[in-house]
């Protein structure tokens, strides 16, 4: 039981502490103080959200079940005041400006909408304790919660932040799979949602439609949208086995990679350390989550065991999206790579995420 | 179970991405690193100078100048123009002109662009203030070939221009690469991998905008060898000054080692249009029908003419058909077989000096007849005629003397006794350059030691000079040389002799004469001779092509020696 509390938390401490690192290489040539205290904010977001961690690790997760409809509230809340802004302002708008630091909401209804889902699809009946899930039909098995997925994606989407929104999609869609929703109507689901494609192709913005076709193949637009894409598969297959040492990569120090501080931060730290370097890292990454699904498993209580999984394949998916798309094998959507790339907001999220995790286990044994 | 194809999907992705990483780290790592190099990198070539070429007192002929070209790293475009528009404020060209040079010169993003080249010292100082603020800006000191008198020796030196594809494929081997300024001709060629400079440089880290971010290393261009030629630079100015105007070369050679002292021809040409690129006249140097690339000293050979009756005079007497006393006597004409032979005036009766004196037809005729053709073939050879010598330029050609054996074998024809008679004389297929004639003289002038032409004295501090082959000693009587050295020095000396017009200089010299008819135009002149005559030190050989009688070349050699004797240079 405390065994998992010290492993997450060493795992994420190594690697925030690497992603720290991999932040102040890419910027210690950039001129500014702007850029010079890059590393030392992000260190002090991992040092709120370890605060935050330990607090949400004593808290227990059953008050999330109470709050649940406030927090989602929250969260459209806060969605709602970027739309706004976004209006007002006459321009894309990502996050809400506070006294010091920027607050992106997206990352932070990521984790509301899947403790929502969680506690909607773990409520049990009066007279019975069977869930209710098993007898979910069509509507309220996945069109009702659909809806409430909807609402923050379109939102988010709309920001636009196409990465963040399919995001909410996906995790919806893995956690249907996970409860008793019946596999026929989360393929209804499926098709209903890829009917639609062809048409949702004309709402993305140019760029977005750019990003797309340049993922099917980057050399169509070397020095525009496929730049990226061309760079950090340069700068990651560049470091070789070894990599090039830390503080002497090339691609991520001259600027020839754009954000390598935040999106592009794991080929930063790929053209550092090589592959011997990044083979540990997606190992530590698989260990955290490994970690989430084992105590997702020995969970007995369904909205804990929903909450474990949901905060572990948002992890996976993330990850890995992002991962695949610094090695140029997903589409460039504006993603961080949880604990290494530089954001508060990201930072605080991924801890307060882990911080739940960990309560589950603790917790388990009262139910 | 639904949970078990979960975690295995998860496995799956992360397996997936592990494999992602093994291709892009190791099975293309090679590749990307290379790319990611040439993102940064930058190699800035700086050239050394080409080796100089200096006489044989270690003056310089042809030496190297320091021009400055500028360069600019390619970058966005934005800061380009700002870029383009101090450089064109400080260097007086439009804007509009140095981006089109830079669009003419751009390569890749990775190597920096000339934009000008050859600018003065002054403007190259005012630019380096300039790149305080624009470190992108590069200015290179390249050393260019530099000929301080112009077309001097313009044969011997050769000239540089960029390296052909011919070339190319033959040295790609031995490190040219495209775009290397080679020698092209004479010393420049033979010698061009000792001369060649070697390549240094810089590389430089640049940002993502190509601007300049430090220096990653520096390697020291180094210099090519000096390469010392035999050449005398005040003979071979006066030599030039005296043969201008006229088509034709003049050699002097010492006798005794067979250092080439001079080596003119003309037409010659200004290897320095080669260096700034003269276009129009270069083309001019090509197209002319005069062919001043040709140096006529060794890569064209004329007929000999009565040059060549020393030939015939050493085989008579090696091979005794005739001796100090055996005269015959000239009236103007002789028949050989049914045709009329004639002489070109009325000797009366003439012995060996004499006829050599007066350059007597008649005589030679005969006592080519006596000795049969391929006697004097033999003899010509032994002299050194019919076959390249070796000489270290490049393009010598042999020249040719004919023989009834070559000729029945190759043509199929017969031989007459009248081809026999004009080969006496030097007519007909006899073909010689000017360097073999002077080296002929020389036997006669160091009394029977066969010279092996050079011209290279040293190459950077290797003494080439001391290695040369010795010379050939010719096993002919001493009275043969005797005889022919006095008769040699009749020519001049004599009265009535062809080289007369000698006799008045301070210095004795002994020589021959020659008047080479050809199908077409004016007689080729020769005068081949070597003075002092008692201690020959000099072996000069004039050849004027279409230039008249043999005289006209006497008088060439008169003023070459009287300017040589005036500057106390013999």
């Amino acid at each position: 039981m405390r065994n998992s509390f010290l492993r997450i938390l060493i795992l994420a401490l190594i690697i925030s502490s690497l992603g720290v690192l991999s932040i102040y290489s890419s910027t210690y040539q950039k001129e500014g103080t702007a850029w010079q205290d890059i590393h030392k904010r992000q260190m002090l977001w991992l040092i709120i959200g370890l605060a935050c961690f330990f607090i949400m690790s004593q808290v227990s997760y059953r008050r999330l079940w109470d709050f649940n409809y406030f927090i989602y509230g929250v969260a459209i809340f806060f969605l709602f005041l970027v739309f706004a802004l976004g209006i007002i302002r006459l321009g894309a708008q990502r996050w809400l400006r506070f006294a010091w630091f920027n607050f992106q909401p997206s990352e932070f209804a990521k984790l509301a909408v899947i403790i929502f889902l969680a506690r909607y699809f773990s409520r049990k009946s009066v007279d019975d304790i069977s869930l209710l899930s098993s007898k979910f039909g069509i509507f309220k098995g996945i069109i009702l919660p659909f809806i409430f997925v909807a609402v923050p994606m379109f939102l988010i989407i709309e920001q636009p932040d196409l990465g963040s929104g399919l995001m909410l999609l996906l995790v919806f869609v893995f956690l249907l799979y996970l409860t008793n929703v019946r596999l026929k109507y989360i393929l209804i689901l499926m098709f209903i949602l890829m009917l639609p494609l062809p048409f949702f192709w004309h709402f993305l913005r140019d760029y977005q439609k750019q990003r797309l076709l340049v993922f099917l193949n980057p050399n169509i637009d070397p020095l525009g949208a496929g730049y990226t894409v061309i760079q950090s598969r340069i700068a990651i297959g560049s470091g070789g086995l070894l990599g090039k040492g830390w503080l002497s990569g090339t691609q991520s120090q001259l600027f020839f990679l754009p954000e390598s501080h935040t999106d592009f931060v794991f080929a930063t730290f790929s053209e550092q350390w090589g592959l011997l370097g990044s083979s540990l890292l997606l190992i530590m990454y698989y260990l955290i989550i490994r970690q989430g699904f084992i105590i997702a498993q020995r969970t007995q209580d369904s909205f804990g065991k929903l909450l474990a999984y949901g905060i572990s394949l948002l992890l996976a998916l993330q990850v890995s999206i992002n991962i695949a798309m610094n090695m140029g094998l997903a589409p460039v959507v504006g993603l961080p790579l949880p604990l290494m790339s530089y954001g508060g907001s990201s930072v605080l999220v991924t801890f307060i995420a882990l911080g739940i995790l960990v309560n589950i286990d603790r917790t388990r044994s009262v139910f | 179970m639904r949970k078990h194809i979960l975690s295995f999907l998860v496995i799956l992705m992360f397996v997936a991405l592990f494999a992602g990483l093994l291709n892009l780290d190791l099975l293309q790592g090679a590749k990307f690193r290379r790319l990611s190099d040439s993102n940064c990198i930058r190699l800035i070539a700086q050239s050394g100078a080409r080796g100089n070429i200096l006489d044989r007192n270690g003056e310089i002929i042809v030496d190297n100048k320091i021009s400055y070209d500028v360069l600019i790293l390619p970058q966005e475009l934005d800061q380009l123009d700002r870029i383009f528009s101090g450089v064109s404020r400080i260097l007086g060209i439009g804007v509009k002109e140095l981006k089109a040079v830079f669009r003419r010169n751009y390569f890749s993003s990775s190597i920096p662009v000339t934009v000008a080249s050859n600018i003065d010292l002054e403007k190259a100082i005012l630019l380096g203030e300039y790149k305080q603020e624009e470190p992108s800006i590069i200015i290179q000191p390249r050393p260019l070939r530099h000929y301080p008198y112009g077309p001097l020796a313009s044969h011997v030196v050769g000239y540089v221009n960029e390296i052909d594809r011919w070339r190319l494929t033959k040295l790609e081997d031995y490190g040219y690469k495209t775009k290397d300024i080679v020698g092209f001709g004479g010393v420049e060629e033979k010698y061009d991998y000792y001369l060649r400079q070697e390549e240094g440089g810089l590389s430089v880290e640049v940002n993502h905008r190509g601007k300049f971010m430090r220096v990653l290393g520096f390697e020291p261009p180094s210099n090519g060898k000096d390469v010392q030629l035999t050449l005398d630079l005040g003979i071979q100015k006066i030599s030039e000054e005296n043969l201008s105007g006229r088509k034709g070369s003049i050699v002097l050679m010492d006798p005794q080692s067979g250092q080439i002292l001079a080596l003119a021809s003309y037409p010659n040409f200004n290897p320095a249009v080669f260096v700034n690129k003269r276009t129009r006249l270069i083309a001019g140097l090509f197209n002319n029908p005069d062919s001043p690339l040709i140096n006529r000293a060794i890569s064209s050979s004329y007929p000999l003419a009565s040059v060549f009756k020393l030939v015939t005079a050493s085989a008579g007497l090696e091979l005794e058909k005739i001796n100090l006393s055996t005269s015959f006597l000239c009236r103007g004409s002789t028949m050989v077989g049914a045709r009329k032979f004639s002489c070109w005036d009325v000797h009366g009766q003439q012995d060996i000096v004499s006829a050599i004196a007066h350059s007597c037809d008649i005589f030679f005729y005969k006592t080519g007849l006596l000795l049969g053709a391929q006697n004097i073939h033999d003899y010509a050879l032994k002299l050194g005629l019919g076959k390249a010598l070796g000489f270290e330029l490049l393009y010598e050609t042999g020249g040719f003397i004919p023989s009834p054996l070559w000729r029945k074998i190759n043509k199929f024809q017969q031989w007459f006794d009248g081809d026999t008679a004009n080969l006496s004389i030097g007519q007909g297929d006899c073909l010689v350059t000017p360097l073999q004639a002077a080296n002929m003289m020389s036997v006669f002038a160091n009394g029977g030691y066969l010279p092996n032409p050079y011209i290279i004295k040293a190459v950077g501090n290797l003494d080439l000079a001391s290695k040369k082959k010795r010379l050939t000693r010719l096993d002919f009587k001493k009275s043969t040389f005797e005889t022919i050295r006095r008769g040699l020095r009749l020519v001049v000396s004599d009265s009535r002799g062809t080289g007369n017009v000698l006799s008045g200089l301070g210095v004795k010299v002994a020589g021959k004469t020659g008047t080479a008819q050809v199908s077409h135009g004016a007689t080729h002149a020769w005068f081949v001779g070597f003075f002092p005559y008692d201690n020959p030190k000099y072996v000069i050989c004039v050849l004027l092509e279409n230039g008249g009688p043999g005289h006209v070349a006497s008088v060439v050699a008169k003023q070459v020696i009287e300017a040589m004797d005036k500057q106390g240079l013999i």
